[in-house]
């Protein structure tokens, strides 16, 4: 600022004169390298611009078509899991469906050793009710009927989805209608991914998941992390949820939205109409969070008016043994690989005695049926 | 309507199409349209705000070449008094009721400052301080005052640098509103370089280092030293990334369009002294402040204390230019101190260094004086990024405290993307470093299918490597 100040500096031996003649060289170099083209008419010019984005635009279009080939491809992983789903290689007897707690909190291996019975886990992180039921239409649309369907249910079940959370794992499938149609209406710009070479992979996505799909397509799969959908979390508690507390002094609300509800009500019509019965479950959620929830009963009310209407038994573990041991948690919704182990014993027991039982309790618009279907997929 | 936008994508290439095509003497006003449904993509009422502004000083510069004397003074303080009003009104209202309210509460008067919530037009102070030079050159002669008035609302609304400069000066733009501009080859390509540079820049380096640095900045208290410092040393490349990418943006995009537009930015972080730091960074701001504020006040002709006086105006009033708050008057404030510190102990510290043989000139000296330059650079960037004094308090405080290196990562930042982020940096230096001169040279020599192939990737990497949320240029909200 100082009218009579020098340039009193210079930048590794290039002083401020220097780089002004530099960049003056700049402009020299560059139109002395481009002299070759610069007696160009203004067509030809246009013509060859034109020509030039036509060329990244085929590259940025067989670039995506390379990363959706390469994400298919992919067995092992979050998106492994996923391409079993929609490439109909799962064809389990019980399915799990529901958020990262689902995810995270069944093992299917347990279930499978314990009651003889297939399982797969279809929980889907970072999801809300209205993809969950996307992700279970879309698995019986691809799979064998299940036998069982288990829906882990949440505090935030009756929030609906305001984004879709990991967009690109559903990009190469877009192409199907049972995934398209419920994710654009969480997102009505979702047909850019489907229709904008990259979008889906550069623009929405935010985990570089293009780099996962073209190793894919080179024959580098990811890390296996998933086990027929299960991802055990090898995790210990954090500071997390004390500041959590600190945040929240009075406690958090989860809404009942409407929107919310008819998802899950569709997600009960669609277990109807294939005749799959329908078993909800809470699964454990630490002790201290249960009472932070304000509107827990309601929420919990909701739950129950729903199951009583369509016959649909609710376990619910908020009750846990150890719903107060954070060293099976490693938050206050999930439940480490230790959690997820007891867990899934305590469970997979009670679901052996209750397949054993013959669905007594879940009502006799569906249990005749299934006690029959079940004896004959035994594994 | 951001650069960085699909929307911008579809709308540069048709008003580009359009200009060339239309007749020289429909172009102003295709530029003019095309301004117009740019700005009105943010929110399209606030046109009319600008449409205020534009009047007003149209016709004060007619009006300055036709009277004389007092009245001509009275004149230009009536131009700049309410065009400054509107910036007021939309910008610093909340700011200096709600200042005064804290004052008078200290004082024992209960006041409560207006529960006004105004939204304030993208890039105001950009194109008011460009209407205000106009005016100014026109008061001082240097400029003729401007009689189409759709040349003038142009000149004020020129799409490309409408919302975050570079803060034109009439003697460069006005006239090349008149020029008939062709399109060429190679200024169209050199253009979409540039271009292609900002938007590097801005998607690659600034998005993404953003992600942590708002992490960070957002609640800095659960974070720790290492975390606190990388987020500093991030924000000071998110900024230039930013803010410099926006203006080669605006460069590159005028260029294609046939216009030359004034540097905004010359590598500011290779400066070796705070006051060659203003020289470089946001150079049409640092000058705009030195001829219309710094030497009317009396600049460095005046006695030493003056003279500190005059520059610490200057940044004050500066750092209250770059947003409504407290923060921004103290890291101005902070950066004037910095140079008068630098002006008083310039004797001491030659003979400091003389002591160790490191004179003036020599390398370590230079990388000494460079380090030096970017950490109080750096600290200053704490205070203007901080949310509050009691923030940047606690950033200050806590930069060297609880080390981790295990927890360098935060929540939407995971330690998969620091190689990224730390090649884009790199990739970035070697642009400034050498890129400028030595590539262009080089691939515009080769024949077209390897020249268009190293272009297409350069585009692509951008595209694959950027991060686009719906980020705002950090500039535009000033």
């Amino acid at each position: 600022m100082d009218q009579s100040a020098e340039l009193d500096g210079e930048t590794f031996g290039v002083t401020a004169g220097a780089m002004a003649e530099i960049e003056g060289a700049v402009g020299d170099a560059d139109q002395a390298s481009e002299s070759a083209h610069s007696a160009l008419e203004p067509r030809e010019a246009v013509v060859r611009v034109v020509w030039f984005f036509v060329l990244v635009g085929a590259i940025a279009f067989a670039m995506n078509a390379a990363i959706n080939a390469g994400l298919r491809r992919v067995q092992t992983s979050y998106f492994g899991a996923w391409n079993k789903v929609m490439q109909g290689q799962v064809n389990a007897a019980i399915v799990i469906s529901g958020s990262s707690r689902a995810a995270y909190h069944y093992d299917p291996r347990t279930i499978q050793a314990v009651t003889g019975y297939s399982a797969y886990n279809l929980g889907r992180p970072g999801t809300q009710t209205d993809v969950q039921a996307a992700v279970l239409k879309a698995y019986l649309e691809h799979n064998r009927k299940p036998l069982l369907v288990i829906h882990n249910l949440d505090a935030f079940s009756f929030v609906s989805s305001r984004e879709i959370f990991d967009p690109a794992l559903y990009v190469p499938y877009l192409n199907d209608k049972e995934i398209y149609d419920p994710l654009s209406k969480i997102d009505p710009t979702l047909y850019k991914s489907k229709y904008i070479p990259l979008y889906g992979y550069v623009v929405s996505d935010m985990n570089l998941t293009w780099i996962t799909g073209l190793k894919a397509l080179l024959g580098v799969s990811p890390r296996e992390d998933y086990f027929l959908g299960f991802s055990p979390r090898d995790k210990v508690w954090t500071d997390d949820f004390e500041k959590y507390k600190t945040t929240n002094p009075h406690g958090v609300n989860f809404p009942v939205e409407n929107q919310a509800v008819q998802a899950l009500r569709g997600l009960i019509l669609e277990c109807s109409k294939n005749q799959i019965p329908l078993l909800f479950v809470y699964s454990p959620e630490y002790g201290e969070m249960q009472a932070m929830t304000n509107d827990r009963n309601a929420i919990f009310k909701e739950f129950h008016a729903l199951g009583d209407q369509y016959h649909i038994p609710i376990w619910d573990y908020s009750d846990w043994k150890y719903d107060r041991d954070i060293s099976y948690f490693y938050n206050s919704q999930h439940l480490n690989a230790q959690g997820a182990a007891a867990f899934s014993e305590d469970f997979a027991l009670r679901l052996r005695s209750y397949l054993a039982s013959g669905f007594k309790s879940n009502a006799e618009l569906q249990a005749a049926s299934v006690t029959n279907r079940l004896a004959g997929s035994r594994d | 309507m951001l650069f960085n936008s699909i929307e911008f994508a579809l709308f540069f290439p048709i008003v580009t199409a359009v200009y060339f095509t239309a007749p020289q003497r429909w172009r102003v006003h295709v530029l003019l349209v095309a301004s117009c449904v740019f700005y009105m993509a943010f929110i399209p009422v606030y046109i009319l705000i600008l449409l205020v502004t534009i009047l007003i000083d149209y016709i004060a510069g007619i009006c300055l070449e036709r009277v004389e004397g007092r009245s001509r003074k009275a004149l230009l303080c009536v131009s700049i008094v309410s065009t400054c009003l509107v910036l007021f009104v939309f910008k610093y209202f909340a700011f200096f009721t709600g200042s005064f309210a804290s004052v008078a509460n200290c004082l024992g008067w209960k006041i409560l400052p207006p529960a006004v919530k105004i939204i304030l037009p993208i890039g105001l102070s950009f194109h008011t301080f460009q209407s205000l030079s106009y005016v100014i050159e026109v008061y001082k002669g240097r400029q003729k005052a401007e009689r189409n008035f759709i040349v003038y609302a142009t000149y004020v609304m020129f799409f490309p640098q409408l919302v975050a400069g570079p803060i034109e000066r009439p003697q460069n733009l006005i006239h090349q509103f008149s020029e008939e501009h062709l399109l060429r080859y190679e200024q169209v390509t050199a253009g979409l370089k540039r271009m292609a540079w900002g938007f590097f820049k801005k998607l690659v380096v600034a998005d993404r280092l953003a992600l942590y640095v708002n992490d960070v900045y957002g609640t800095p208290r659960n974070y720790n030293g290492l975390q606190l410092t990388t987020a500093t040393v991030f924000f000071a490349y998110q900024i230039y990334c930013d803010f410099s990418g926006y203006s080669d943006i605006a460069i590159g995009a005028a260029q294609i369009l046939g216009f030359r537009l004034i540097e905004n930015f010359r590598t500011p972080y290779y400066s070796l002294s705070v006051s060659e730091f203003w020289r470089r960074w946001h150079m049409s701001l640092s000058t705009w402040f030195k001829d219309y504020l710094y030497i009317p006040l009396g600049g460095n002709r005046v006695g030493r204390g003056r003279h500190v006086i005059n520059l610490l105006i200057t940044f004050a009033v500066s750092g209250l230019w770059h947003g409504a708050n407290w923060t921004y008057v103290i890291w101005g404030v902070l950066n004037g101190i910095y140079l008068v510190i630098g002006d008083m102990t310039k004797v001491w510290r030659n003979r400091f260094f003389g002591v160790f043989g490191l004179h003036e000139g020599t390398r370590v000296r230079r990388m000494i004086k460079l380090g030096t330059t970017f950490v109080l650079t750096c600290i200053a960037w704490i205070v203007f990024r901080a949310r509050n004094a009691q923030d940047a308090a606690y950033v200050f405080t806590h930069l060297g405290v609880g080390w981790d290196f295990h927890k360098l990562a935060t929540e939407q930042f995971f330690l998969r993307q620091f190689p990224i982020t730390v090649a884009a940096i790199l990739v970035l230096e070697l642009g400034q470093r050498i890129g400028n001169y030595t590539i262009p040279r080089v691939v515009g020599n080769w024949s077209i299918a390897p020249r268009w192939i190293a272009y297409a990737s350069f585009v692509l990497m951008v595209v694959m490597f950027g991060v686009y949320r719906k980020m705002q240029f950090i500039y535009f909200q000033f």
